[in-house]
């Protein structure tokens, strides 16, 4: 018994007192100066159909805040995320919008308490149909982003007023270094051919065959391949893949802060981003963390991840903790 | 441009059309603004837009700005006119130029201001009209546009999906306003009141003549002139009575006129004595009579207690007698109300006429066609008696003229016209012919002008337009005035369609409905308003009839409303989803298995914690792994639980608590006493 009255009391002071901001809009301004003019001319001259309009005028704010308030409720929201947020460039962000019941309208959603520009929009919300809203979102600097709430406002249905609830939705967003280029060679690699090798961005390597391609004008004649040329009538070059496979691992110093690690991990990002790019193996090496070299994608995410934590290892350590509980 | 975009521009340029509308109802916006405002946004609407790519256009604004001022400061246009016609001008502009966001904004905004300039202006009901197609078109295009700016490029605009909710809304907004009108206290200051205008103006224009010639375009006219209250009622749904506004005794072979000169102001006109059989009339003047005389039942004795009605209010008014017996009301106004007394029609009729009135009832055209006298003779064939003569001319003329509304232009002598070669035309000539040729055989009469008919409305008698009409007054020895109508009696009141007689009474209700309730709405009607609701009247025979008292009213809304909240609780508590029958199950099951104190662990699902208990060989698993199983079925496989299932489930685990707790409680004593 007392348990579903605390329960009712925690309802009827949501009701009364919901989570709401509303901030009157441009046009909501001039609306509300020429509501309060024709109130002082209804007053001034006891003109009847003054005061109809001015009844008209103020019921419709009274719609239109009732109608806003409608739009926000019976909402659901998911984090969808994002694939990878670079700091200082856009990145596509997503959120899962469902309407429980009736239709909304007009929304813009963004991230809210958190240091992110940029919101995505939603003109119309169908009736329990899950709505993905995108974003172009920018974040101002690298590492993990905590997120509490998603901040949903309206201009529905007059664009008078903006209304805004904020969900409250626990998350992080770990964003990456920013990506540029890299001014510092990688340095010696620990593996793999030295010396005055043939570029590993050029398919001219001694691996398999990848493909037959016409010669071109300065390109080295020695690799043209005689029989296939006899019998089209033009010269054609053998490609072959790659096999100059280097290994190089990374380092980011455990002295480092501010604006100086902020730039050694951006250039490792770009560094790695590059040396994977062609075809390396490479590792990295942090403060708090040890990625042993591979190539491909994946590892490229994974130094991603890593050099997004550096600087952050309490909070690593925190969520990993959270995540251990779950 | 999308069509969605389309629709809005049209939405848009719809209610800057309709606010537009609100200020023209009023009739004092001047005619170059409407022309100019009409062919903006005709333009418009065909989505010819001409100033889009030019900047130059607002000089055109700068001149027309000068040119009102000019006016105004010259006092030939008011300054509340002129700021309406400048708004009027400032929107047909921005109806011309591209349409962005901006210049939406700003359409809307010199609508919204157009309409308080229209209820400066107007008082007519036409307005409130404008005013609710304003709100619905601006609302409209309004929340298409909040739409349309976050619809992401590409998707379709939900119009549809909008009208719904913005409709209801509007519904809403429609009901607040009018309880906002009827609630807020009137506090005016009533330091700048304007007065306001009648869009449909007069229509009857009584004059001091009246002219034969022309077409009848008056009877087919239904508009309402004059409302009547008889005492004692008649009770009769067609009165079929004459009301005489005033008497013509000179005829100059094309129109008549009556001598006699006009006497000083009085509150009160005695025409002659009345009797205690005196039919006592209150009686309104509306807005679309249009003159100043005073009408009322034939025969009338005393007419007073004359008011004028203007938008400032009602005043007590003098009157004025003129010859002809016609009672003029000395000062102008929109309406009057008065109250006249009238002999019954059978009484006979004493009438005071000075030697030069009684010499005119025998007065004719100098150059009256002599074949009207033979005419006169031939029919009469000797018939001498007044009364007699009279009617046997008027059957005569009747029976062998047609009656018609066409007729063409002016022509020289109408009545020989009438008489000898069309041989058709409308009261007044009939009413011409019968006095003339009576007078032409020696029989002093004069020709009666007024009214014919009487419909019932409620409690009342209406007059319209249509009903004008024209008679003759036969001095009859003895008797006085008797009344003798040559026109065919089909064709004696209004000749107008009866759909358009029943449109007109429509509007004239409601118009009325509307003066009475919103624009003549005052404190006093808002405290009256507030006393019949607390305090009902008692006397509830009177109102039997009529709509329920406002106290009931606010029973039924209150009502209504709880009504509302109710079904609204249901709904939604019936909407809610229900738990599966499985679920409940292994709730109960989860609540006796606390009550044995054995709990599950952080994530452990129910068959997960059956798995530990019979690994752990615990006397629970027995009876739990059988409820565990069928749990599964149920939840999900789609082999729901049957009615008495779950409780005979449950026993085995019920029996096996208790008989735990028996021991318990027999074992715990003795440990205690040990």
């Amino acid at each position: 018994m007392r348990a579903r009255l605390q329960a009712f009391w925690a309802r009827l002071r949501v009701l009364l007192r919901p989570p709401r901001t509303l901030k009157v809009t441009r046009t909501g301004r001039t609306y509300l100066v020429v509501t309060f003019g024709v109130g002082l001319g209804a007053l001034n001259t006891g003109n009847n159909l003054l005061y109809l309009v001015l009844g008209m005028l103020l019921s419709m704010v009274v719609v239109s805040g009732v109608l806003s308030e409608r739009c926000l409720r019976h909402l659901r929201i998911r984090r969808l995320g994002t694939e990878s947020a670079f700091a200082g460039e856009p990145f596509a962000f997503r959120w899962a919008l469902t309407r429980g019941q009736g239709h909304a309208f007009a929304l813009t959603v963004a991230e809210a308490n958190a240091p992110l520009t940029g919101e995505g929009r939603a003109g119309f919300l169908r009736e329990g149909v899950e709505h993905v809203v995108r974003a172009d979102l920018t974040a101002p600097h690298r590492g993990p982003m905590r997120l509490s709430g998603v901040r949903v406002t309206t201009t529905w249905p007059l664009g008078l007023f903006a209304k805004t609830r904020v969900f409250e939705l626990e998350g992080t967003l770990l964003v990456y270094p920013r990506r540029g280029y890299a001014c510092q060679l990688p340095g010696d690699s620990r593996q793999g051919l030295f010396g005055d090798t043939s570029t590993p961005r050029r398919n001219d390597g001694t691996g398999d065959v990848a493909g037959l391609r016409e010669l071109g004008p300065t390109e080295d004649a020695r690799r043209v391949h005689w029989r296939k040329s006899a019998a089209v009538g033009k010269l054609l070059k053998v490609e072959r893949e790659r096999e100059e496979r280097r290994t190089y691992v990374l380092t980011v110093d455990g002295g480092l802060s501010g604006d100086a690690l902020e730039r050694r991990c951006e250039e490792v990002a770009a560094i790695s981003h590059e040396l994977l790019e062609a075809g390396n193996e490479v590792g990295l090496e942090t403060p708090g963390e040890q990625l042993r070299p591979a190539g491909g994608p994946p590892q490229e995410r994974r130094i991603l991840r890593a050099l997004a934590w550096v600087g952050f290892e309490e909070l690593r350590e925190e969520q990993k903790e959270q995540e251990a509980a779950a | 441009m999308s069509t969605p975009s389309r629709v809005r521009l049209r939405l848009r340029d719809l209610s800057a059309g309709a606010a537009f509308g609100a200020m023209a109802v009023s009739g004092q916006l001047p005619p170059w603004t409407l022309a100019l405002f009409g062919l903006a946004w005709v333009c418009a609407l065909l989505g010819w837009r001409p100033f889009a790519k030019r900047t130059s256009t607002a000089l055109l604004l700068l001149g027309a700005a000068v040119m009102l001022g000019f006016s105004v400061a010259r006092g030939v246009v008011d300054p509340v006119v002129a700021s309406c016609s400048f708004a009027g001008l400032l929107t047909a502009h921005r109806l011309l130029s591209a349409p962005d966001a901006r210049t939406d904004g700003q359409v809307l905004l010199t609508g919204l201001l157009m309409v308080a300039g229209g209820a400066a202006l107007s008082g007519e009901m036409l307005f409130a009209v404008f005013l609710v197609a304003f709100c619905v078109f601006a609302s409209l295009a309004m929340a298409l546009a909040v739409v349309e700016a976050t619809v992401p490029e590409g998707e379709p605009l939900p119009v549809r999906a909008v009208v719904r909710p913005l409709s209801v809304g509007l519904g809403f907004a429609v009901v607040a306003a009018a309880a906002f009108f009827l609630l807020f206290p009137r506090l005016s200051w009533n330091m700048a009141a304007r007065r306001t205008s009648r869009v449909l103006g007069a229509t009857t224009g009584l004059s001091d003549t009246v002219r034969l010639g022309g077409a009848g375009t008056l009877k087919s006219n239904p508009r309402v002139v004059l409302r009547a209250h008889l005492t004692p009622d008649p009770g009769l749904e067609q009165l079929g009575a004459y009301w005489l506004a005033r008497s013509y005794d000179t005829f100059d072979g094309q129109e008549w006129t009556s001598i006699g000169t006009a006497r000083r102001r009085r509150s009160q006109v005695t025409l002659r004595p009345g009797g205690e059989r005196s039919i006592h009339q209150r009686i309104e003047l509306l807005p679309a009579y249009g003159a100043q005389t005073l009408v009322a039942l034939e025969t009338p004795t005393r007419l007073g207690n004359a008011v004028k009605h203007t938008e400032s209010g009602s005043q007590r008014t003098s009157l004025v007698q003129l010859g002809g017996g016609e009672v003029r009301i000395a000062d102008n106004a929109p309406a009057y109300s008065y109250e006249a007394t009238s002999l019954p029609p059978d009484e006979a009729a004493s009438t005071q006429l000075t030697e030069a009135e009684q010499g005119q009832l025998l007065a004719l055209p100098d150059r009256l066609d002599p074949r009207v006298a033979e005419l006169a003779s031939r029919v009469l064939a000797g018939e001498k008696d007044p009364l007699a003569a009279a009617q046997k001319l008027s059957s005569w003329l009747q029976r062998e003229y047609a009656y018609t509304l066409e007729l063409g232009g002016e022509v020289e002598d109408p009545l020989a016209d009438f008489l000898f070669v069309r041989k058709e035309g409308h009261c007044e000539h009939f009413a011409t012919a019968l006095t003339i040729m009576l007078r032409t055989q020696g029989i002093s009469a004069r020709l009666a002008s007024g009214f014919f008919g009487g419909e019932r409305s409620n409690e009342d008698y209406i007059l319209r337009a249509g009903d004008a009409h024209a008679w003759t007054h036969v001095l009859v020895p003895g008797r006085g005035f008797v009344t003798l109508d040559a026109t065919p009696p089909a064709n004696r009141s209004s000749q107008s369609m009866a759909a358009l007689q029943f449109l007109t009474g429509l509007y004239e209700a409601l118009e009325s409905r509307w003066r009475s309730s919103v624009i003549e709405f005052s404190l006093q009607d808002q405290l009256e308003v507030a006393e019949r609701l607390v305090r009902p009247p008692r006397d509830s025979g009177r109102s039997s009839a009529r709509l329920p008292p406002a106290r009931i009213w606010g029973v039924a809304l209150l009502a209504g409303l709880l009504t509302y909240a109710l079904w609204r609780v249901l709904s939604r508590r019936l909407s809610e989803p229900r738990p599966h029958s499985a679920t409940r199950l292994v709730d109960t099951i989860e609540h006796l298995l606390r009550e044995a104190g054995v709990r599950l662990r952080e994530g452990e699902a129910l068959e997960e914690l059956t798995a530990r208990l019979v690994r752990e060989h615990h006397s629970l698993a027995e009876p739990l792994a059988p409820l565990t199983r069928r749990y599964l079925e149920a939840r999900f496989g789609q082999r729901p639980l049957e009615p008495g299932e779950a409780d005979r489930l449950l026993t085995p685990l019920r029996r096996y608590l208790e008989a735990r707790r028996a021991t318990a409680s027999a074992t715990g004593p003795r440990r205690m006493s040990s």
